[in-house]
């Protein structure tokens, strides 16, 4: 695959809600591609389908209608296992409540993708390491999730995210609670890797500080996509 | 794998109240099943005990077809042979040497029946209970050729105590002519067992082997073995080697099958309880589970969206079942044992309670079993896995979407 080359292909995607008699429209028919190495802000008011798109787009949920591709691979029609080993090797989540595993340590936490690929212990404790220093967590590997900061946590998920390398790291309202430094310094982090390293992320947020950084920012109305603007500055 | 054992048992105690309380609930549980077996099993010796070591031995000798038709001309076949053959047995500890009939038992003021047992004196003094139950007067001696000994409620029936004569009236074994010989009352005997106490008299053998005309023959070997313990029979081979030549050997629990089946129900009784016992902690387990499971929902959502495998999130929470479970086994054979083994020293007093027949007379002492810290603990680990399936599939069929977006 090609540095620019489609990484999410999204076509007609729909999803219906069903409570009882009644059915809500979360996404109406959106198209939606993503090039690989972008870094993209899924922006809108709250529940015009911003987590619902970012949950269809990495196979947490699939779609009433309409397609997903990943690396070329249709995403929306797996299931189960299959899915799960897709999600494994293909996807970094980051999530708004970092979502650590609070029995394991930092190490363990960050290592515990690896350890589902099969990567030798050797190898993993090594890109673990890596991964620490690179998101500025050296020396903290032994420590458990209750003992660290808010903002240190969600580099910890953001070390999770990245060490299996995946094609696409998806972040939905990642800097929610954090404060403005913290979560301004994690953006620029990621903003970071994404450019040193050419990694996809994709963000749900309406934090301006994320539309701000944003390359390209894909606004969600009402489940429908209502504007697509990629900037083309820093 | 042990990386998923590990974030089991961690998660495990992340609410450690809980897991101490549903590690009680089931632990005790455990711990109330040792101690049922333990109380069951000393129950059961002391009654096997009790009915054996009072007149009955732990098996007999009789001549074919004794038992059924209590035919007085049926003696013990090649008797000498016999009891060469008893005494050279290892297992054999002691025997007594009996004969029985019925007969009518007349005192100055009135006559009843009675089951006159005519015993050797130095033998049933060490085989039975007969000397211990004497209440007024006293066992038989060597030379106490007339004197006979009587259960209470049959001397009080025919209104006679100590030194009163009596007139025993029977048919002799061949002719089936009435015999009569005179004793007078030597002892008065309690065993608080309504069969011996009512009905039942013992006598000299040589006295009642005359009576019957059966000099030197007799119709009952009692057998008592070295170590019986309890409820046991001895090995298959003794009562078929005993069971030759027009004679016929039984353990206790052939001679006694009301027993013997009463005492194979309550076994079976403790299987029920100790069933319904492992449902009720294995609804305690499922609750336990899925309240952790709906606790830490986003955090299973979380795992499953990283790229667990629904096979290893139900491994995730069986490992936790099996945490849980561990954990309780410790506590409930802990408690299980100190219970146990107390109460296998201070005893529980169940004297005077009748059961199937025996009526209790010794404190009942429970008994502490490798196989109640082995097999039962098994149970509890099995069962709670078994309980754990339902949580584990519900884990591994959760869609990470719905779990984090209704749990968060």
């Amino acid at each position: 695959m090609t540095g620019d080359s489609v990484l999410i292909e999204a076509e007609g995607v729909s999803k219906v809600y069903r409570v009882g008699e009644i059915s809500v429209s979360a996404l109406k028919s959106v198209d939606l591609k993503v090039v690989r190495g972008e870094f993209t802000a899924v922006a809108g008011p709250s529940g015009s389908g911003k987590s619902t798109l970012l949950n269809i787009l990495s196979g947490l949920d699939t779609p009433t209608a309409g397609r997903v591709s990943l690396a070329g691979t249709p995403i929306s029609e797996m299931s189960g296992r299959v899915l799960s080993d897709f999600r494994r090797d293909h996807i970094g989540f980051i999530f708004q409540a970092f979502n650590l595993i609070p029995v394991l340590t930092v190490l363990e936490n960050i290592e515990y993708i690896l350890l589902l690929q099969g990567v030798s212990r050797r190898a993993r404790r090594e890109r673990v390491r890596k991964m620490l220093s690179t998101v500025g967590l050296e020396g903290m590997e032994d420590r458990r999730p209750p003992q660290l900061s808010g903002g240190q946590q969600q580099r910890v998920a953001v070390a999770r995210a990245m060490v299996s390398r995946p094609d696409l790291i998806l972040a939905d309202e990642p800097t929610a609670n954090l404060d403005s430094a913290t979560g301004g310094a994690l953006l620029d982090l990621m903003r970071e890797l994404n450019e040193s390293r050419r990694m996809t992320f994709l963000f749900s947020s309406h934090d301006r500080m994320i539309m701000d950084r944003a390359k390209r920012l894909v606004v969600l109305r009402d489940g429908s996509l209502v504007q697509d603007v990629t900037r083309s500055g820093p | 794998m042990l990386f998923l054992m590990k974030i089991a048992w961690m998660n495990s105690f992340r609410n450690a109240r809980r897991t101490l309380l549903a590690g009680l609930a089931i632990g005790i549980g455990l711990a109330a099943l040792i101690f049922t077996d333990g109380l069951m099993i000393g129950m059961s010796d002391s009654i096997v005990r009790i009915a054996t070591d009072t007149f009955m031995g732990h098996g007999q000798v009789h001549a074919e077809g004794f038992t059924r038709t209590h035919d007085l001309a049926r003696v013990v076949r090649e008797l000498p042979g016999v009891l060469e053959r008893l005494k050279s047995e290892p297992e054999v500890e002691r025997i007594s040497l009996r004969v029985q009939t019925p007969g009518m038992l007349a005192s100055p003021a009135t006559s009843g029946t009675v089951l006159l047992y005519g015993v050797d004196p130095g033998l049933e003094r060490v085989f039975s209970r007969v000397d211990e139950a004497i209440v007024e007067g006293s066992f038989l001696e060597r030379n106490d050729r007339r004197k006979i000994l009587l259960g209470s409620k049959l001397a009080e029936a025919l209104e006679i105590g100590l030194g009163d004569r009596v007139v025993v009236t029977a048919a002799e074994a061949e002719s089936g002519e009435l015999a009569q010989e005179m004793f007078r009352v030597g002892g008065i005997f309690h065993f608080n067992v309504r069969e011996l106490d009512g009905g039942v008299g013992f006598a000299h053998i040589e006295t009642v082997q005359r009576l019957l005309g059966l000099p030197g023959e007799v119709h009952e070997i009692a057998v008592h073995f070295k170590g019986f313990s309890g409820n046991e029979a001895t090995d298959a081979g003794f009562w078929s080697r005993y069971s030759q030549s027009g004679n016929e050997a039984r353990s206790w629990r052939e001679l006694m099958p009301q027993l013997s089946a009463v005492l194979d129900m309550s076994g079976f009784s403790s299987l029920i309880v100790g069933v319904i016992l492992f449902g009720v902690v294995s609804l305690g387990i499922v609750n336990t589970l899925f309240m952790s499971l709906h606790e830490r929902m986003f955090e299973y959502g979380v795992l499953r969206a990283v790229g667990t495998r629904p096979g290893r999130m139900a491994m995730m929470i069986l490992f936790e079942a099996g945490a849980l479970s561990l954990f309780s086994i410790l506590i409930g054979c802990c408690i299980g044992f100190v219970v146990t083994f107390l109460y296998s020293i201070r005893g529980i007093d169940y004297a005077g309670i009748e059961f199937a027949g025996v009526t209790l007379r010794e404190m009942i002492y429970p008994v502490l079993r490798l196989e109640q810290f082995v097999l039962f603990p098994t149970c509890v680990f099995l069962f709670t896995l078994v309980a754990g399936i339902y949580p584990a599939v519900y884990a591994a069929r959760l869609k990470p979407a719905h779990a984090m977006k209704t749990y968060e």
